[in-house]
């Protein structure tokens, strides 16, 4: 037991230097890809087909592959048309690009949870469809959207262990590079698992508290 | 003041030019759900300062109707002028008309459609500052005279969701007026209130009137029907099928399809 804490103490250092790039990582491919998730969610509402197509099929490439296939398609397959990228911008592009196809989809849902008769209340008073959308329907879908799109932040940030099939050093790498100088596979991947749950638990519980609090005036 | 200025105007002014004119003129309206023909060829005029009750059964195209006269249903055939702006169904809207047309309609609906998230006040004057460029304390100073008028000064920093039915129907109509519209519709104002809140309304609305307001009142009042306004219309399957001065029309229909419908309404 004493032999564990020691080890860990040992391989924390070097773990957290992961987490913070895992984080990272996670928190730059949110913080693109929501925003894109908005907007593409708004251009699949429009009618205008030549917004409508495009934007369709980013979303659907990037729910349909796999996330693992858009990071080695950036990472290996950009490449051969002379686009290449370090592993970081590599699991950048490839995790905005999955939470910008997913989010579009979540966002989607909360706006059209908005009641048809808020838009007509808009449009009766005479308001234009981009004050329609600031004024009326973003404020009232959006929040609707919060506590999926935490969840969905959540499995991201698992989801960046998989960023160590491109060499990027995060938590995930390092815990292997650990484990194959000394085989101690089954302390280390306890300890990188409370890693991840220190984060996602209480990540949890903040989503829960939103949901009741966003609901407030409702 | 601004805001007196403000106020004066939600009563038409029979001083403008053109008063005389008919306000609203609806011709040869049809509207198709699909293979359903929902509006059957309605023809409608109405005047400055008049107020019409549109009655008639449940899917009859009352709703319809009036969703048609401010486009939030786009009519599948006809014209339909309010004041000075006309639109054919068979011309492409652009939004600037579309906005241009709607600019004197102000519209009430059964299910209220306040903005939850917003308080009273800001329901009130959100458009005002969005449509008619007012500064806030401007828009806010009109919202506060208004919701006082419907009597609801006191609401004024509350929530929506805080109102009783009857108030919020009555927001709705002080968020209306803010605009200073010289047409109003009312989609079934009082369908979703018990008799006791909807009579606060109707008590609104029946000042409205009087102040000169044109109004159509798509209702199941028929009391509202026979004492406020001044004409009724009868619709049944898509077509009026009775019009004319309210008591007239309430006492002594002509057509049979009225006069099943009446009885049907007032024997109960």
């Amino acid at each position: 037991m004493i032999d564990m804490l020691e080890f860990w103490r040992q391989s924390l250092p070097q773990l957290l230097t992961g987490y913070r790039l895992s984080l990272l990582v996670t928190g730059a491919s949110l913080f693109l890809g929501i925003p894109l998730g908005l907007l593409l969610a708004l251009s699949l509402q429009t009618r205008s087909t030549w917004l409508k197509l495009p934007s369709l099929s980013v979303v659907e490439i990037g729910r349909g592959a796999s996330i693992l296939v858009l990071l080695q398609f950036v990472y290996f397959g950009m490449p051969s048309v002379g686009l290449t990228f370090s592993s970081f911008a590599s699991v950048t592009i490839a995790f905005t690009w999955c939470t910008a196809a997913y989010t579009s989809e979540i966002i989607r849902a909360g706006l059209e949870s908005v009641p048809q008769g808020q838009r007509e209340a808009g449009e009766a008073l005479g308001m234009t469809r981009l004050d329609i959308l600031r004024i009326v329907i973003l404020p009232q879908g959006l929040p609707v959207s919060v506590p999926a799109l935490l969840g969905f932040s959540i499995l991201m940030l698992q989801a960046s262990s998989l960023a160590f099939v491109v060499a990027l050093p995060e938590l995930m790498s390092k815990a292997q590079l650990i484990g194959s100088n000394t085989f101690r596979y089954m302390p280390l991947f306890t300890l990188t698992a409370i890693l991840y749950a220190a984060v996602c638990i209480p990540a949890t519980i903040v989503v829960g508290f939103l949901e009741r609090r966003l609901s407030r005036h409702f | 003041m601004p805001e007196d200025d403000a106020l004066m105007h939600i009563l038409p002014s029979q001083t403008s030019s053109g008063s005389q004119r008919v306000m609203v003129e609806v011709a040869g309206l049809c509207k198709d759900f699909g293979a359903h023909r929902v509006l059957d060829n309605i023809h409608l005029t109405v005047d400055p300062g008049e107020v019409i009750a549109i009655i008639g059964p449940s899917g009859s195209g009352k709703s319809t109707l009036l969703r048609c006269i401010n486009l939030l249903e786009r009519p599948s055939a006809g014209a339909i002028r309010v004041g000075d702006v006309e639109i054919d169904a068979f011309r492409k809207i652009t939004r600037r008309e579309l906005l241009a047309f709607r600019r004197p309609i102000g519209m009430v609906f059964q299910s209220f459609n306040l903005f939850p998230h917003l308080s009273v006040l800001r329901n009130v004057s959100i458009a005002q500052e969005r449509v008619l460029k007012r500064s806030r304390e401007e828009a806010d100073a009109v919202s506060r005279q208004l919701l006082e008028r419907v009597g609801l000064g006191s609401k004024a920093d509350q929530y929506p969701a805080r109102c009783s039915g009857g108030q919020q129907q009555r927001i709705a109509i002080a968020r209306a007026l803010a605009l200073e519209p010289e047409l109003m519709l009312f989609d079934e104002p009082t369908s979703a209130l018990d008799p006791e809140l909807g009579l606060e309304v109707l008590n609104v609305m029946q000042e409205l009137a009087t102040a000169g307001m044109t109004m159509i009142v798509v209702t199941h009042e028929m009391h509202f029907a026979e004492s406020v306004s001044n004409r009724v219309i009868i619709m049944a399957d898509g077509k009026i099928i009775e019009e004319g001065p309210s008591v007239q029309v309430m006492r002594s229909p002509h057509s049979e399809r009225a006069k099943q419908f009446l009885g049907a309404v007032l024997n109960r």
